[in-house]
């Protein structure tokens, strides 16, 4: 399950999509996340956000892994839903008798709730879709081209490499405990995940240590060296027009055009 | 010139382990060395001071005639080159150009000059078709040679590599040990490579030094080292499968061999002396039970 969750075998496939330069998936993502966020209605993220999922679909991802992806987000926005629906607000909308204890749900707090898990939502679809569309290397590659700090582009470069290199050391320990009885109870369950989580961290730190030695060993001093990216091509500066100006009309349809 | 000269340079780590008792290493231009011993016989701390990695606590290295103390990182590692024996270790960029493009960039070649020994590299190690390849979508073979590539890449003078056949399944470990004899014969570089596997290493190797408990135990030609017996066992080794076989017919059924084959060649060779011609049939395809 761990390893559909950072699958990216789907960035690799030959697509419309993928065939756009990652600056320009990069700087269209950003503006939709810009417009989502800051509007006051959940019509716009919710257009969003089911646009995203039938572009996904569209360019057939397994449902299951996007449901995997997107659980998470879910439980967060159907939490953050309740919470606002019976904590904020002044006109009542239904009541719950829970233990003693009346909770009454409010027509704001709900509203509130709504717009708050439309953008999560949408937000984390722009991001899926992004993720589906483009390897993570591009997107450091883009990040680098936008002259984000190369210590952080460096960090995420090395986290997503080893991501794969310490799940399956992980897989490889979890599948040792398993197979010596370290989760047939809850006591021992335990014991063994925290030995687990341990091991990760000294893995973790040792594997440090030798890729740092690795990369001495080819003269790094510091900073990792990235080579030149080409320029935007004309297809690519049409399409991020054309993205860019659409999301900038969305915005207004959605915000101003329509009463709600 | 000594591609690497190693006077006796001893090391102990902090918790007390005597790792290198003052041992001498030497090794020609163009030589192919492999440093034969058994585990924590030393092997990884000798090729871990070769490269700078640890510091001698006494003793001399030098890299191409000069001290590697008095070599500047860039002119050190653009001298010797060392092969991690887990590729994970080594390859830490997300695709296979990215990583082998890390040495030269940070040498500050012109772009051009760093594709060009990209493919070089590549093409060396007949890993160009995954140029383009995520790292972690590659086999251990693959991600093993591209490893290799990274630092070939670098151009070194000299090419160290840790268990380099470690973990690779029996055609791996043929490729790798091809791709490495022909960096050394046909391309003239100096390979030093550590490992205990006997097998192939008197198909390539032209000396060996064999270590055990941080000492120099014997040095020379293969035939040379696998004559000794029990300087063999001392060392935790073996023969290799074909000369144990050899060694076994000489001994115990009294088989006229003449010294000890040490590959599958010479010991078709011998064998062919001892069986009278007209026993001898035409070629089968297979073997049958």
């Amino acid at each position: 399950m761990m390893f559909d969750l950072f699958s990216d075998i789907f960035t690799y496939r030959d697509n419309a999509l993928t065939r756009i330069d990652p600056r320009v998936k990069l700087l269209v993502a950003v503006a939709a996340l810009v417009a989502v966020v800051t509007s006051s209605r959940p019509v716009l993220p919710l257009a969003v956000f089911v646009f995203c999922l039938g572009t996904v679909a569209a360019l057939r991802i397994p449902a299951k892994l996007v449901a995997l992806r997107l659980a998470a987000p879910l439980s967060t926005v159907a939490v953050l839903v309740v919470i606002q629906t019976f904590v904020t607000g002044t006109t009542p909308l239904f009541a719950l008798t829970l233990g003693g204890w009346t909770l009454t749900a409010k027509a704001e707090g709900f509203r509130q709730g709504l717009l708050l898990g439309a953008r999560v939502l949408s937000a984390l679809s722009i991001v899926l879709l992004l993720g589906i569309a483009t390897p993570a290397h591009r997107i450091f590659q883009a990040l680098r081209g936008f002259r984000i700090s190369k210590d952080w582009v460096e960090i995420a470069i090395l986290m997503y490499r080893y991501i794969f290199v310490l799940m399956d050391r992980v897989a490889d320990l979890a599948a040792a405990q398993r197979l010596r009885l370290g989760y047939t109870v809850r006591g021992r369950a335990f014991a063994s995940f925290t030995a687990l989580a341990g091991a990760t961290i000294i893995h973790s730190f040792e594997q440090a240590q030798r890729t740092h030695d690795a990369m001495r060993l080819r003269g790094y001093r510091g900073t990792m060296p990235f080579g030149p990216l080409p320029a935007l091509g004309r297809r690519d500066r049409g399409i991020l027009l054309v993205c860019l100006t659409g999301i900038a009309a969305a915005y207004g349809f959605f915000e101003w055009g329509i009463k709600g | 010139m000594m591609a690497v000269d190693v006077q006796g340079i001893s090391f102990t780590y902090d918790d007390g382990t005597e790792a290198l008792a003052g041992i001498d290493f030497r090794v020609e231009e163009g030589e192919f060395v492999a440093v034969l011993g058994s585990n924590g016989s030393g092997k990884t701390t000798l090729i871990q001071l070769l490269v700078g990695l640890l510091k001698a606590k006494s003793g001399r290295i030098a890299i191409g005639g000069r001290e590697i103390g008095s070599l500047s990182a860039e002119e050190l590692y653009q001298r010797v080159g060392l092969v991690f024996q887990n590729p994970n270790d080594q390859l830490f960029a997300a695709t296979v150009e990215e990583d082998c493009s890390f040495g030269p960039r940070n040498l500050n070649l012109p772009e051009t000059e760093v594709q060009r020994r990209v493919t070089e590299a590549l093409a060396s190690v007949m890993a160009l078709p995954l140029r383009g390849r995520a790292i972690h979508h590659l086999s251990f073979g693959e991600q093993k040679r591209v490893s290799l590539a990274g630092v070939l890449a670098m151009q070194p003078e000299v090419l160290i590599l840790d268990e380099p056949t470690a973990g690779l399944d029996p055609a791996g470990e043929a490729q790798m040990m091809q791709l490495l004899k022909n960096l050394n014969r046909e391309e003239g570089m100096t390979v030093v490579l550590a490992t205990h596997s006997v097998d192939m290493l008197p198909l390539f190797a032209n000396r060996i030094y064999v270590l055990d408990h941080g000492r120099v135990l014997q040095q020379g030609p293969a035939e040379e080292i696998f004559c000794h017996q029990e300087m063999i066992v001392r060392a935790k080794l073996r023969l290799p499968y074909v000369s144990r076989l050899m060694y076994e017919m000489k001994r115990h059924d009294g088989v006229p061999i003449n010294g000890l084959p040490l590959t599958i060649g010479e010991a078709r060779a011998q064998l062919l002396e001892l069986i009278p011609k007209d026993m001898i049939l035409p070629g089968i395809e297979e073997i049958r039970p």
